[in-house]
């Protein structure tokens, strides 16, 4: 694979905080990366610094093999999507698609024109008088007609509801199967998106915590779905990351792997195995991390696995 | 590489199943990225880019185009009524020709605070957009500058509008004709725009305290120019020194201060964060 991006101990120091510490990682070209973590883990600064929108206070950034502050070659190579864009006063989305096309050389004016009508976004209203769901159309918009060889989208679905969103996830699929590209997806909506995400970064007090493919992310844990008095033979002496019944069907997710007997054996007992829910999986590990940086030992460990078996009973 | 190392992603969402292997994209119309790429042809040059942050100013016409003229014609309107009102058989002068200058001021700190965090959206440089944000405000400044001449000649030529009201024809303004007035109409905005733009970057990098400071810092300034004039008993020479400088001369020490402003601008500027 090829990296498109090379971040070396990149570090943000603000006065009194650290938003961003010592980050290394690659971004291979054409996939599509979900990049997690809890609000103000650092992704949007991450994001910013590697745009060159803003600066780092050490380490190093390379995009496309070079430095991408003041460089233009670079910069005009990708496209960052924020999610809370400013626009120019009395700017009409129009205004801001005439404008995109100037400036990214891949702009396709068709599939801009497609996605106006999908999205049913009114063009010629100021888009300071736009609903959130419609600003963070017009940002999206942008995003995938630029077709920037690297796009950054951050938290793009903000105020969109379910319809748009899965509009949105669509249209970036079937559009990426076309022309494929990088594409790194900031999101809080871990499940909705983890069919999308190839490579999972999860980032979190600025550090980074997980940068596996989703399958391997996946395959460290194990759902399993059946009766519940067999799930619950299955579960003991396991960490339970989830668990939700419904009368008398249980699905538990339990990290670690099964050995082929032990998969023989469950397929026996009548259980399933089922697609492990991504966000139940990095919620576990971002309170790991948590727990494991405060010093208090495996003890805290198993405590937090019984607080997510808890609060997953709660919710079902 | 080789493609077919690729994992074969499958994915479904809301109904529609995309496919997605290693090869079947690469065959359509695959965007180029590899890091030893040379930059595309598609690839603007920054010379054309900047041109294009200029489009991109003009992409809303109101902006530096519609507004000033607006503002001005009202002024003109505003200030015939007022000395149709006084009515008087000798040359009446008036202020309101000034009224374009402070919407420039508005018009540098919003060229800063909304539409430099756009250009940063549109993956701009921060040299592309500061200079082709100014040529913009100089094309604008041009065209504000011969609407002032055009309508100090009809000033001339209707003896002020019939009702002996001026506005735009101010004598000491036009001692070098055409040219003078012109030059120093586009030096006042090129000054007032920049000093907009100036503040808000000083904002944007270092917050409101900062440009209360340097708010406070260029009264005091002032003021002690103002308290050291006074002292010397120097307002004479002072005033002696505008007349003899002309309205070119003038021009030139309000060039020379923009140039001030606007460089101080792209220094903080250059490293000011999104």
């Amino acid at each position: 694979m090829t990296a498109v991006i090379d971040v070396e101990n990149l570090t943000k120091r603000y006065r009194s905080t650290t938003a961003v510490d010592d980050l290394s990682f690659r971004i291979e070209e054409h996939a599509i990366y979900g990049f997690l973590g809890s609000n103000g883990a650092g992704k949007t600064t991450t994001m910013s610094m590697l745009t060159a929108q803003n600066f780092p206070t050490s380490g190093s950034i390379r995009v496309f093999g070079e430095q991408p502050y003041e460089n233009a070659r670079i910069l005009s190579r990708m496209c960052f999507v924020r999610e809370s864009q400013k626009y120019p006063d009395d700017f009409t989305p129009q205004h801001a698609f005439h404008s995109a096309r100037l400036f990214f050389p891949h702009w396709d004016e068709d599939f801009a024109q497609s996605l106006i009508s999908d999205f049913r976004l009114p063009v010629r209203t100021t888009i300071k008088k736009l609903s959130r769901g419609q600003l963070s159309a017009v940002g999206v918009i942008i995003g995938l007609a630029a077709r920037a060889e690297i796009t950054f989208f951050d938290e793009p679905y903000l105020g969109l509801d379910a319809v748009a969103r899965t509009l949105f996830y669509d249209r970036l699929m079937e559009d990426y199967a076309e022309h494929p590209r990088t594409i790194v997806l900031s999101s809080h909506l871990i499940d909705e998106i983890a069919d999308l995400i190839e490579r999972v970064l999860i980032i979190d007090d600025g550090r980074l915590l997980v940068d596996e493919t989703t399958d391997d992310l996946r395959g460290q844990a194990v759902t399993l779905t059946g009766s519940a008095d067999q799930v619950d033979r299955f579960i003991v002496g396991r960490e339970l990351l989830h668990r939700q019944s419904l009368g008398n069907v249980s699905s538990a997710t339990v990290l670690g792997t099964l050995s082929d007997a032990e998969l023989t054996d469950a397929r026996e007992a009548g259980l399933e195995r089922t697609p492990v829910p991504l966000q139940q999986l990095v919620v576990h590990l971002t309170q790991k991390n948590r727990n494991g940086s405060s010093g208090t030992g495996s003890g805290a460990e198993s405590g937090a696995g019984t607080r997510s078996i808890e609060s997953s009973e709660a919710r079902t | 590489m080789t493609t077919a190392s690729r994992t074969t992603t499958s994915t479904a969402t809301g109904g529609t199943t995309v496919t997605t292997t290693g090869d079947a994209p690469r065959a359509a119309d695959p965007i180029r990225a590899r890091a030893a790429d040379p930059p595309t042809g598609r690839t603007a040059s920054t010379g054309s880019r900047i041109l294009n942050v200029v489009r991109l100013q003009f992409v809303n016409r109101y902006t530096f185009l519609w507004i000033p003229l607006i503002i001005i014609v009202s002024a003109v309107i505003l200030s015939l009524a007022i000395y149709w009102m006084i009515g008087s058989d000798s040359p009446m002068y008036g202020g309101g020709g000034q009224a374009p200058l402070w919407y420039y001021l508005v018009a540098g700190i919003q060229a800063m605070s909304l539409t430099f965090p756009f250009s940063q959206a549109m993956s701009l440089t921060r040299r592309e957009f500061f200079l082709g944000t100014v040529l913009a405000a100089a094309i604008s400044a041009v065209v504000l500058a011969a609407f002032y001449v055009l309508l100090g000649l009809l000033e001339q030529a209707t003896s002020g509008y019939g009702i002996n009201g001026y506005i735009v024809y101010l004598p000491w303004v036009w001692e070098s004709g055409w040219v003078g007035t012109a030059a120093v109409v586009a030096a006042l905005t090129m000054f007032f725009f920049l000093t907009g733009f100036w503040f808000a970057t000083i904002y944007r990098r270092a917050g409101t305290i900062a440009v209360t400071l340097a708010t406070v810092g260029l009264a005091v300034v002032l003021l002690a120019a103002i308290f050291v004039i006074t002292r010397m008993e120097a307002w004479m020479s002072v005033l002696e020194f505008f007349t003899t400088l002309g309205p070119l001369g003038l021009a030139g020490i309000l060039g020379g201060l923009a140039v001030v402003v606007g460089t101080a601008s792209w220094v903080t500027l250059r490293r000011s964060m999104h």
